[in-house]
């Protein structure tokens, strides 16, 4: 059988060679041993010996001297004398078999491009913290984060959604609740694993949190567990739910709002005395000094926009409405009824209104509307004597209006004239959250409804 | 038939040599032919002229005497009895491979027949070889442990820590250095000034013995020796065979420039086939014709490897990382 | 339950084990008549004499690899190494002997071998005698690496250990040598791969290594008066390394220290770090941190080696600064 002559691999990465030259002929005896021919390589001139004897027997076609060809080419047979040329059969070249064993690549990471923190539009935030307002259904985009570096994290998303990590327990598989249930239920304290329970594979809707709060609310206040009981001498309260609502929203508030507190005292002499001449009409229910600045202050606030506004999302929103909250201290503690679209109503109205719902504040009998949808609230601690103060934004609100008690005072009211006179004024203190205003705005605000209470009949026009 | 009589041995154990070396030689020559068509891979070091060694040493050894073995090993593993289809297929990465495919010519294994492994790192044969008498020893089985390795192990440090523990501690060890004058390119006499490994068996206090490597019934005769004196509990020898490899150092690479060709052709006239065939036919133990039929036999043996290993599928890659750890 | 030494354990599970199996012999200087330097084999060499108790010579490469020889050909060999900074000389024949013949063979050749020594950075050692350098086991395919911080931990995963037919790398910390505590009598097997949570906690999880445990540990108690909680997690074996015990800590404190007295770069804090930032992106609240020894070699005065290894006060703040991030 004839033995092929191939192209030899002279290096173990030696790919392709040349034939440099042959040194024998065609036709020559060969004995194995003897030098056949050389090869050019990238290295050198090599020499190469033949393998078997034979005669030599080079096919015309073969690669001529100088051209690269592959390992494994074929160049010549050496055949046994008499044995037939196989120049007819195409000779079968081994080609250098390419192994390429299909071995499992190893996955490569996709590289991140992290953008530079300066470059950051949102606020870092850790996965963590992600992670948990989605399912929380907490907002993160505004939120402060408490991260040495100013990230986002856990405990922040937590504090946002108004649950303690301790009551923030998941709940159990297979409890169903929108979002929007959630933020709300949050809002007015109702347990949602409770809850649940009375209504087990329904998903829970906003409605029926709002139905459970009005049941919590009107109830007396339910007893949770009593813890026992400390020294001798101390008195241990339970902590009802409003009273966890109420610390929950302040927190939220100190840690999410910029605040700041702007004051003056405003020559309320004029509103006193409009006061006295509403009272002087025994036929209709005089409305209070919180009425009056109700009706002034949403005057302002339809001339400051800006003060009546939130964020919601990557947005901010000034409200077509003015909503005001009114705080109101009750046995159970403080409640904030809203009276609607104020700039549509007259003072009678709103001071029937917000009697109307004192007392149903008083007397546990608020619904869950009666609380919610505020754009500003006034709180009024002037009955105790207060002047100035620090009041708590109500988020998501811009500002709060604290308001102060009424003083006769001796003030100067005629700085050339040196004369003085005694006129009844009162302090105002303005909360407002420098994520939403800025200082001069709000001050500018603040001295419009100053000069509203200084001459209230501008109201009018 | 005096002859065979003065050399020791029967006619069969002289045509079981003869047998042997041949199967060696041949199996070498269409490796060699197979690498030249590029149908192997990486490393392919070739044992051509050195048959009476791995021939002559392992003759002597049973199924379970062990053997760890350089990365001139082709010979070795024939010899301890790896089938000639098993090697071939191995250097063709085939899964019907001695190794599965996953060693080549540097890493062959079948621990079934004792043939432990062979290196591409030299020296730890060495080392390793001691450690097999060790178990001998503790486990008071009547079992040799052997390693082979060349001139170019000698100087490292397992050489010197190897033999000294299996001295010191009387292992049942048989040391074979395959001195064939060049650590791949590097003259053995440029690196050491004693020429002889053999006499440094003196220091460490076991019997050196120096054979001419290419005669296979000297290489028999004193491996039988040390055999036996490991098998009786005399502890390990070290035995030095000066010999040659008449091809390159790897297949692949030049074979000019460190050695002359005068140097390579006075050698192949010593080839231990031919000096053992000689030695044969003038004896009058086997004829031409007993000759021409070893031949014939081992040619259709090494065609009928070739082939089962051309035919050979090759490995699965999703058991790449098996066996990396033995069950808990 | 009686309470007894590190050392004692280990040895008394070394006691049993080689009564149990006569293919159990041990390798290595002075652990013949002597004992052990660490009094490892302390009494073994009495009943056994010197074919299992075998005194070498000085010659960590040369007899590591005997005993790689011995038990690919039937023996169970337990080199006793004394120091790893020796065993370094060893190096290239674990790597490409080792390791790697159990593979090579496709499984035909099993590596039943224990090499047991200690690590650390303790008692003014200096740069020769306090190496750590276990990673490089982590690293290549084929080793396992126990690290047990308790006696119990030390005699149960010895026993473990010696009954694989895999290499094993025994660490022992040379400041838990003399540390006691409770051990069970008799068959007492600690697997692989399975971590120890050695305080629950739930702000912070604390993986630590070897003698780090204890570090930590301290730390959480003085936490603990803080008001912080820490969960100390002891991996036990690092390679295999339970991961899924770190995961679940990680789920619920989402922050994450690791403190290893090895250096930082490509150390085990820095696989478990990245293996825990691949399985559990979403539940970390802060960036993992990592708390290693200073990147030089061990020093010899007391101030100079206290300095270079993470202390409990280096722990406390680490897990401060975690809180904050």
């Amino acid at each position: 059988m004839a033995f092929e002559v191939v192209m030899p691999r002279l290096g173990w990465n030696m790919e392709t060679g040349s034939l440099f030259e042959w040194l024998k002929q065609d036709g020559d005896r060969v004995e194995a041993g003897e030098i056949l021919f050389t090869v050019e390589s990238d290295k050198a001139i090599q020499e190469v010996e033949a393998l078997e004897s034979g005669i030599l027997r080079i096919p015309p076609d073969t690669p001529p001297p100088g051209k690269p060809v592959p390992v494994g080419t074929l160049l010549a047979y050496l055949v046994t004398p008499g044995e037939e040329l196989p120049f007819v059969a195409q000779a079968e070249t081994a080609p250098a078999q390419k192994q390429t064993a299909a071995t499992p690549s190893p996955t490569r990471a996709v590289p991140v491009t992290v953008p530079h923190m300066s470059e950051r539009k949102r606020p870092a935030v850790s996965p963590r913290a992600a992670r948990v307002a989605s399912e929380l259904g907490v907002d993160w985009t505004p939120l402060k984060g408490s991260g040495r570096t100013g990230r986002i994290v856990e405990r922040d998303v937590r504090q946002a959604a108004a649950v303690t990590p301790a009551t923030e327990e998941t709940l159990p598989s297979g409890v169903r609740v929108s979002p929007v249930a959630r933020r709300v239920a949050h809002e007015l304290g109702v347990n949602l694993e409770q809850l649940a329970a009375q209504m087990p594979g329904k998903r829970i809707e906003r409605a029926d949190v709002e139905a459970a709060a009005r049941k919590v609310v009107s109830a007396a206040p339910s007893a949770p567990r009593m813890p026992a009981p400390a020294a001798t001498g101390d008195v241990v309260l339970p902590i009802t739910q409003i009273r966890r609502i109420t610390a929950e929203r302040m927190v939220a508030s100190a840690h999410n709002a910029a605040s700041a507190t702007l004051t003056t005292e405003a020559d309320a002499t004029e509103l006193v005395r409009l006061r006295n001449q509403l009272t002087s009409d025994i036929t209709q229910l005089v409305p209070s000094y919180s009425d009056l600045l109700t009706k002034l202050v949403a005057q302002a606030l339809i001339e400051h926009p800006q003060v009546n506004a939130r964020f919601m999302g990557e947005s901010i929103v000034q409200s077509a409405t003015v909503n005001i909250g009114i705080a109101v201290d009750t046995e159970r503690g403080l409640l904030v009824p809203v009276v609607y679209d104020v700039q549509t109503k007259s003072l009678r109205q709103i001071a029937q209104e917000s009697a109307a719902m004192i007392e149903r504040a008083r007397s546990g009998r608020l619904s869950p509307d009666d609380l919610h949808g505020g754009t500003f609230t006034i709180t009024n601690l002037g009955m105790y004597e207060i002047d100035t103060f620090t009041p708590i934004i109500n988020l998501p609100e811009c500002a709060i209006l604290g308001v102060g008690r009424i003083m006769p005072k001796q003030v100067v009211v005629d700085v050339e004239a040196e004369r003085v006179a005694v006129r009844h004024m009162m302090f105002l203190s303005l909360t407002f959250d420098h994520r939403l205003v800025d200082g001069a705005p709000a001050a500018h605000f603040l001295q419009t409804i100053k000069h509203l209470i200084e001459c209230p009949w501008r109201v009018l026009v | 038939m005096t002859d065979q009589l003065e050399m020791g041995l029967s006619r069969e154990q002289l045509l079981a040599l003869y047998r042997q070396m041949l199967v060696i030689r041949r199996c070498e020559e269409q490796l060699v032919k197979l690498y030249a068509a590029g149908k192997i891979y990486g490393g392919c070091h070739t044992y051509i002229g050195e048959e009476a060694v791995a021939t002559g040493v392992c003759a002597h050894l049973r199924q379970d005497d062990v053997v760890f073995s350089t990365h001139r090993s082709h010979g070795h593993a024939l010899a301890k009895g790896i089938p000639p289809h098993e090697l071939i297929a191995e250097l063709l990465g085939r899964v019907t491979g001695c190794s599965g495919g996953r060693g080549g010519s540097m890493h062959l294994f079948k621990p079934e027949i004792g043939f432990m492994g062979s290196s591409g790192i030299v020296g730890p044969s060495i080392l390793l070889a001691a450690g097999g008498g060790y178990s001998s020893k503790l486990l008071k089985l009547a079992r040799v442990s052997v390693a082979f390795f060349g001139d170019g192990a000698v100087n490292n440090g397992a050489f010197h820590e190897g033999i000294n523990m299996a001295t010191s501690w009387d292992l049942p060890v048989l040391f074979v250095c395959e001195n064939n004058l060049y650590a791949t390119e590097v003259p053995f006499d440029q690196v050491t000034k004693n020429p002889s490994v053999a006499s440094r068996a003196q220091v460490y206090g076991l019997p050196g013995v120096e054979v001419d490597g290419n005669d296979v019934v000297a290489v028999y005769r004193a491996a039988g020796e040390a055999v036996r004196r490991a098998r009786s509990g005399g502890g390990p020898t070290l035995l030095e065979c000066k010999t040659y490899r008449t091809r390159t150092h790897a297949e692949g690479m030049r074979d000019a420039g460190y050695r002359t060709a005068e140097e390579i052709a006075a050698w192949k006239t010593r080839c231990p086939i031919k000096q053992l065939e000689t030695r044969l036919s003038e004896g009058g133990a086997a004829t031409r014709a007993d000759l021409d039929q070893i031949e014939a036999e081992v040619k259709a043996l090494v065609e009928e490897a070739t082939t089962f290993a051309l035919n050979s599928p090759l490995p699965d890659p999703s058991t790449v990382t098996d066996h990396v750890y033995s069950p808990m | 339950m009686r309470e007894i030494t590190f050392v004692e354990a280990a040895r008394e599970g070394l006691t049993e084990e080689m009564a149990r199996d006569p293919s159990v012999f041990v390798v290595g200087e002075g652990i013949g008549s002597r004992g052990g330097n660490f009094n490892t084999t302390v009494g073994l060499y009495d009943l056994y004499g010197p074919e299992r108790l075998r005194d070498t010579p000085i010659s960590e490469r040369g007899f590591t690899t005997l005993c790689t020889g011995a038990a690919v050909t039937g023996a169970r060999p337990v080199v006793d190494f004394m120091f790893i900074d020796f065993l370094t000389d060893a190096f290239g024949d674990m790597f490409n002997q080792m390791a790697k013949l159990q593979w090579m063979s496709n499984g035909r050749i099993k590596m039943p071998i224990v090499l047991r020594g200690c690590v650390g950075v303790f008692g003014s050692n200096a740069a020769h005698h306090s190496g750590n350098y276990f990673p490089f086991f982590l690293h290549i395919p084929g080793f396992h690496l126990v690290m047990p911080t308790t006696p119990a931990d030390a005699k149960g995963l010895l026993k473990t250990a010696i009954r694989s037919d895999n290499p094993v790398l025994f660490l022992e910390h040379k400041g838990l040598l003399n540390v006691k505590g409770p051990v069970p009598e008799g068959e007492h097997l600690v697997p692989f791969g399975q971590a120890a949570v050695r305080r629950e906690g739930k702000d912070v999880t604390v993986v630590g290594i070897a003698f780090m445990v204890i570090k930590a540990l301290e730390a959480a108690g003085q936490l603990a008066q803080e008001g912080i909680s820490v969960e100390v997690i002891d991996p036990r074996t690092l390679a295999p390394l339970d991961i899924d015990t770190i995961l679940a800590s990680v789920h619920k404190t989402g922050r994450l220290l690791v403190v290893d007295e090895d250096y930082a770069p490509c150390g085990v804090a820095a696989e478990i770090a990245t293996q825990v930032m691949e399985q559990a992106f979403d539940d970390l609240d802060a960036p993992i941190q990592r708390l290693n020894g200073a990147f030089a070699p061990a020093p010899y005065s007391p101030v100079l080696a206290e300095s270079v290894l993470p202390g409990t006060k280096q722990i406390l703040q680490a897990v401060r600064d975690l809180l904050a991030e």
